[in-house]
């Protein structure tokens, strides 16, 4: 039996540590087997549109055979950029080479007996939230469109809010392929149709670190009240029981 | 980064600050680019126009529009060789095969002798051949009859606009000011009197003055030489027939396996874009009558000759070598890819080369012009979101081919410095944020 890897990501193992937590405690109520290893070496997703295809290849053996080393099997990653690389361009300069079944926290907690075994109650008002479709997902090799919403939907009061733009139609949050760092008024106009977007919705859900980062920082420029969260702490604030919105 | 990377990435700074200012040109063409993405991208879902939504029509006919595409790829010189044949000999056009842009301009300017004005319809394939910028060298004067286009040369503007509807940044104030300045009339500010105005004054010139026409096509048919045209004004129908010579300019990736192929090109086009395209052009050879005795005379009402040039330049290559850019020759030129496009969306034409907006025009301009002028045109505004990709009616991967671009430019030292950073760490430490 080979090892089951919960595979963070470099951006949320460096900047969202507690979402980290949250993510492995979600994790391994379902499955405790799952287990975070030490100096990951990060996917490449972030370099893969500047990077020749030698060095990328490079780099991609050199992940794999971390992988390898560490008798990998199974992953769950919760960055929406490293699921799009490792379950396209892995196989794809891999080809058969590349063993491990990838996963993203989305699919893995939709699973009906995974979401039974969350057992997410709320018992608060009836609560209408947004969930933002990250283009690593919705675009993916396999889409990832109906899983959030099943886990979502499945507690009971809590309910998605469609924005016009939804699912394939979705807006990107104007963030990805290092545009963030380089023009920043891509992410402050698409953001900001995103946000006139939530109409009802009392918050913001989104699954992928560089969209959440996107957000955050629009939203406070533009003073917006309603939050935006991650997945991964919605949940576990549901788990506990606690105000999801704060 | 090269000196001449930090000079094309500031170059683009600065037309992205223009964005804050209200009036900048760039601003007021976003302004309204940006109500027609949102507009057009909610309109693929919905049911208001057929039974069917955009979206499921081109789900329906995607794998066979993509079937056709990938066989003439596959065939390329027999398909070519197929349509120049039957056009020539069964179509009786005039066809030319130009191996190169040069070539084509060459063919175009025989074909025009010695006149000095040229009608046209909106024609990506002409721009893609130099033609345009020819015939301004040889001071032809080149009459636009698509409205949007007259109304860009009225007001003069230079900028990448919009294929579909490339007035559309104009406020109709501004329209009647010009025309009472130029053509001293003066008219309400009102989209029905403009277009009366030019329907009384424009139209007649169409019917009766017009001597050489230039169109492009949407799609050719190698089995039987038919060129598919597709239009809502009607102006590609009058200079298709009242005129005496038709010259068609198409790049070989017009060509499609058969007609149905290229009707369906039409079609899809139509529907993806919700433009209603009230007339379908289909035209099988020039003007002709056989009813005095049988015999044949070729130029009754219609065009009396028909000219098609056809123009290689990169295609061939770029199927047969695999070229990275290969996908462009899937393209129908529907312009959709550009409403669902991250980087269009927020940056308008700024997002563009001066083939026109969004990414497909990016990369061709990279194909005449060189990586330099691609990254000038915004290349690095790309999020690399893959929403032209899945949307395309054609299978073209967009997204897969600016991030080609994306590394040639990065090897010559064009990224951006923050970019580039990132990469660096990522294969150095591992990590690109520690
Ligand atoms: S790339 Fe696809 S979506 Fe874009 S214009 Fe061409 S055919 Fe249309
Ligand atoms: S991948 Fe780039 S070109 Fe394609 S839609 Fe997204 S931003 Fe536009």
């Amino acid at each position: 039996m080979g090892m089951k890897l919960i595979y963070l990501g470099c951006l949320s193992s460096t900047k969202y540590t507690d979402t980290c937590e949250n993510a492995i405690q979600i994790i391994n109520k379902i499955d405790d087997e799952y287990k975070v290893l030490e100096e990951a070496p990060c996917c490449g997703a972030l370099a893969y549109h500047i990077t020749p295809d030698t060095t990328l290849e490079e780099h991609v053996n050199l992940v794999n055979d971390w992988f390898k080393k560490n008798n990998v099997e199974k992953i769950v990653t919760i960055c929406a950029g490293c699921y799009n690389y490792l379950t396209y361009y892995y196989p794809k300069y891999k080809a058969d080479e590349f063993e491990v079944v990838v996963e993203h926290l989305l699919q893995f907690m939709a699973k009906p007996e995974n979401i039974d075994k969350l057992d997410l109650k709320y018992d608060g008002k009836k609560l209408r939230v947004c969930y933002h479709d990250a283009c690593h997902l919705r675009n993916a090799d396999i889409p990832i469109i109906d899983e959030p919403r099943e886990i979502l939907n499945s507690i009971n009061k809590v309910e998605v809010f469609e924005m016009e733009n939804n699912k394939l139609n979705s807006i990107c949050c104007g963030a990805g392929g290092g545009v963030y760092a380089t023009f920043k008024e891509n992410s402050d106009y698409n953001t900001k149709s995103i946000f006139d977007q939530m109409r009802r919705g009392k918050a913001l859900i989104t699954a992928c670190p560089f969209c959440y980062t996107a957000f955050k920082r629009v939203a406070e420029e533009e003073n917006m009240k309603k939050p935006i969260i991650k997945f991964e702490d919605f949940i576990i604030k549901i788990m506990n029981g606690v105000d999801p919105l704060k | 980064m090269s000196e001449e990377g930090a000079k094309l990435y500031d170059e683009v700074k600065e037309k992205v600050e223009t964005l804050k200012d209200e009036k900048s040109i760039h601003r007021k063409f976003a302004d309204i680019w940006r109500l027609a993405c949102i507009g057009k991208y909610r309109s693929f879902d919905l049911r208001y126009l057929y039974d069917d939504t955009s979206r499921e029509y081109v789900e329906k006919y995607k794998p066979a529009m993509i079937e056709a595409k990938e066989k003439f790829l596959e065939n390329i010189e027999d398909y070519v060789d197929q349509c120049l044949n039957v056009m020539e000999k069964t179509n009786k056009f005039k066809v030319y095969y130009a191996k190169t842009n040069e070539e084509a301009q060459e063919a175009f300017m025989k074909e025009l002798g010695d006149n000095k004005v040229i009608y046209k319809s909106k024609s990506l394939e002409a721009k893609d051949a130099g033609i345009i910028d020819a015939l301004k060298e040889n001071n032809i004067e080149i009459k636009e009859t698509d409205l949007g286009d007259v109304l860009c040369q009225l007001l003069e503007y230079e900028s990448p606009s919009f294929t579909l509807g490339p007035g559309i940044q104009f406020t109709e104030e501004e329209i009647v000011a010009k025309i009472k300045e130029r053509y001293g009339v003066e008219l309400e500010p009102k989209a029905e009197k403009i277009v009366k105005y030019y329907r009384e004054n424009y139209r007649p010139e169409l019917l009766n003055d017009v001597k050489v026409s230039l169109t492009s096509a949407n799609a050719i048919s190698a089995h039987d030489g038919s060129i598919v045209l597709i239009e809502n004004e009607g102006n590609i129908s009058v200079l298709t027939r009242a005129t005496d010579k038709h010259i068609v300019v198409a790049g070989i990736s017009k060509i499609v396996p058969d007609e149905f192929d290229a009707l369906m090109v039409a079609k899809l086009q139509e529907r993806i874009t919700n433009v209603d395209a009230g007339y379908i052009s289909i035209i099988s050879s020039p003007s002709s009558t056989s009813d005095i005795q049988g015999t044949r005379v070729f130029g009754m009402y219609g065009a009396k000759e028909v000219v098609v040039i056809l123009v290689d330049d990169w295609r061939t290559e770029a199927a047969k070598e695999n070229l990275f850019y290969k996908d462009m020759l899937k393209c129908i030129s529907c312009k959709s890819c550009d409403f669902v496009c991250t980087a269009s969306r927020a940056f308008g034409n700024i997002y563009a080369s001066k083939y026109g907006i969004g990414g497909i025009n990016i990369v061709r301009d990279y194909i005449h012009n060189g990586i330099e002028e691609a990254v000038k045109d915004g290349l690095f505004l790309c999020t690399g979101c893959e929403n032209c990709t899945n949307w395309c009616p054609a299978g073209v991967d967009l997204a897969e081919m600016i991030k080609n671009l994306k590394k040639i430019a990065t090897e010559k030292g064009l990224c951006p410095p923050t970019l580039k950073k990132y990469q660096e760490k990522i294969i150095e430490d591992k990590n690109p944020f520690k």
